[in-house]
């Protein structure tokens, strides 16, 4: 998830072949909503959320690694 | 800051091919979601 456009966040996507959807939050209302809208004048904070089967927030990391992280979360939900 | 135990924050988002993502579309499975400060930045 990032605040760029859907035309920024498609070469990207098939660039890299990513098999998640990324979802372009240009009005940054998710961003604000996550915590991840720290400095309106720059991007989204690389913030890592896991929410849970009922919808609630399971962890809420403010910093994390976008190459490993979510591997990391997958392999051991 | 979210803590964990928190509603998560309801959302509805496009994603890079133009379709609708909502949390609700995850009921009764786990999501894992990132933020990323800008596409295709090392990081």
């Amino acid at each position: 998830m990032s605040f760029d456009t859907p035309a920024e966040n498609k070469a990207f996507a098939e660039k890299f072949s990513f098999n998640f959807p990324l979802i372009c939050d240009t009005d940054r209302k998710i961003g604000t909503a996550y915590g991840a809208n720290v400095d309106p004048q720059k991007g989204a904070q690389r913030v890592g959320v896991v929410i849970d089967k009922q919808g609630k927030i399971k962890e809420w990391h403010a910093r994390v690694d976008a190459r490993a992280w979510p591997a990391e979360v997958i392999g051991r939900l | 800051m979210l803590n964990p135990g928190d509603q998560a924050p309801d959302f509805t988002g496009r994603d890079s091919t133009g379709k609708t993502v909502k949390l609700s579309d995850f009921k009764g499975k786990t999501l894992v979601l990132w933020f990323y400060p800008k596409a295709d930045t090392p990081g």
